[in-house]
């Protein structure tokens, strides 16, 4: 009994802290830009394909190693480019916010047709990232978890020190802010936005290659991703990072004990529920100011 | 001359807000601009630092033509906006506002020494590094602004309304600074009529109404000026 719930306490922890590592990414461009990214989804799709490239199509040797080593500057590229060219010169029109939702919406679309025309419909698998299981007394884990978990917390501890200890970071708080403050004392508001929009780009794209490497890479991945994402943001409060990894791990916990003892089907709607009636009561979230 | 400003012209959206606008300043002056609010005093001081994008004419300082600079450039260059609503950024820390006023690469060279001169000149700031910009009093953010404008090392200081929402016994206060910071030789422009210490340290005046420059001259031409003195000095 108490093992089991250990158990589950871990899985929740597990799935947790890759919901707070992709959802923290979505949170960070909208705190920032306060414009909604909705092709977030589909660069988690792209990080499983760029892996599956990488290791399956190309068979380019180092494995895993060479994945994250190229992936990382892949995406920071892609999310760089996509925002110079595509969402910053929205930011001289009026309802720029709004025009940028818009503009992302067909992004994600044009992605997920993208990967669909050039990949197939079908599930791509990926190798392993380790195989075995590994018993620390009654608790039997499988590796690759370990693997995700510790990568993911990796990930996100860079990412709260980067924000909290580097000039970059403290001027991506800045805009985020106040972005009239932040253009006063000389920060680069518009190389601000394309670095977060990068960042978060890579992180959903490792987001997407960590989870493609246990489940599948999928054409049609990103819609779920993006639900789970956004529900994440919301409930955290939208824009808040400390929010957001608070609402991951609650979230992945709620999943992991409604998919165990209530059944799978049911975690979607406890989740959904969990967020209807937080915003009822509190509607900018956990954490969100309002 | 420090600052030259030429045929300015200015826009907001479709408002056509400066209409040939032509100042100037010379180094540790003081220049004083009065008008009616929403005649274009802002907007004026937003264009110098690059915070206006639809903007024609000749804007040059230390002989370097900067209208078409970034502002990020433009504060790198030795000018800052010190805003009327202060900007400050809430959720941090006054120490942090401080680090982040000395964001520009020439700021960051000076950023002990202008420490030490900010927390000489603001002491009670000094005493509270660690609170955060949005529990600080009126008074106490406008200083938190005038500070971190320090911080970025400028020579020329734009700054905008310091007596806004400040009691009067503070703006007495805020006088007393801003004579410090030009005795230091840092050059003024300033948008302010509600202080008469202020109009008092002017080397010179300008009014702007409706988007023109109707007044220029020296402290003692703006005193005998008896339709001025009434409208924009209440005296």
């Amino acid at each position: 009994m108490l093992i089991e719930i250990i158990d589950v306490i871990i899985s929740g922890l597990l799935n947790g802290s890759v919901y707070a590592l992709m959802a923290i990414g979505l949170a960070l461009v909208y705190g920032v830009t306060k414009a909604f990214n909705f092709a977030y989804g589909s660069f988690y799709t792209m990080g499983g394909y760029f892996a599956w490239v990488i290791l399956v199509q190309m068979e380019i040797p180092g494995g895993y190693y060479t994945v994250f080593l190229t992936a990382i500057p892949f995406l920071f590229i892609v999310g760089f480019l996509l925002e110079k060219f595509l969402v910053a010169p929205l930011r001289k029109r009026d309802d720029w916010q709004m025009k940028a939702m818009m503009l992302t919406l067909g992004l994600a679309l044009f992605l997920d047709i993208g990967y669909m025309a050039s990949f197939g419909p079908r599930l791509k698998s990926l190798p392993d990232i380790v195989e075995g299981t590994l018993e620390i007394g009654p608790l039997v884990f499988m590796k690759q978890d370990l693997v995700i978990f510790v990568l993911s917390i990796t990930g996100l501890l860079c990412f709260a020190w980067l924000l909290n200890n580097t000039r970059v970071g403290m001027a991506v708080q800045a805009v985020a802010q106040n972005p009239a403050g932040a253009q006063i004392v000389g920060i680069p508001k518009e190389r601000v936005f394309a670095a977060t929009f990068a960042i978060s780009t890579i992180m959903v794209g490792i987001g997407g290659i960590l989870l493609s490497q246990k489940n599948f890479v999928n054409p049609q991945a990103s819609t779920g991703i993006m639900i789970k994402a956004w529900v994440i943001t919301a409930f955290g409060g939208m824009g808040s990072i400390k929010g957001s990894l608070y609402a991951a791990l609650i979230i992945g916990m709620l999943e992991a004990f409604v998919g165990y003892y209530l059944g799978m089907i049911h975690i979607d709607i406890a989740v959904l529920t969990l967020l209807l009636i937080t915003l009822a009561f509190r509607p900018q979230g956990l954490m969100g100011r309002e | 001359m420090m600052l030259n400003i030429e045929n300015l012209n200015a826009y907001y959206g479709q408002a056509h807000v400066l209409k040939d606008v032509s100042i100037s300043a010379n180094e540790g002056e003081v220049v004083v601009m009065l008008g009616p609010n929403g005649h274009g005093k802002s907007t004026l001081l937003k264009s110098l630092c690059g915070m206006v994008d639809k903007k024609q004419g000749r804007i040059s300082y230390k002989d370097k033509d900067i209208i078409k600079l970034s502002s990020e450039k433009i504060v790198n260059m030795g000018i800052t906006y010190i805003a009327e609503n202060r900007e400050l950024f809430p959720y941090m820390t006054v120490m942090e506002n401080l680090k982040l006023g000395a964001y520009a690469k020439n700021a960051r060279k000076h950023e002990k020494e202008n420490l030490d001169k900010v927390f000489s000149l603001f002491p009670r700031l000094a005493q509270r590094k660690k609170q955060y910009a949005s529990t600080m009093s009126g008074g106490e953010a406008k200083m938190l602004a005038i500070a971190r404008g320090l911080m970025s090392n400028a020579d020329f200081l734009a700054i905008d309304e310091p007596s806004l929402g400040l009691q009067p016994n503070l703006r007495m206060e805020v006088a007393k600074i801003i004579k410090e910071i030009n005795n230091q030789g840092k050059t003024i422009l300033v948008v302010e009529q509600n202080i008469p210490e202020i109009i008092d340290l002017a080397d010179k005046l300008y009014v702007l109404e409706e988007g023109h420059i109707t007044f220029e001259g020296s402290n003692d031409e703006a005193m005998s000026n008896q339709n001025l003195k009434e409208i924009f000095l209440g005296m």
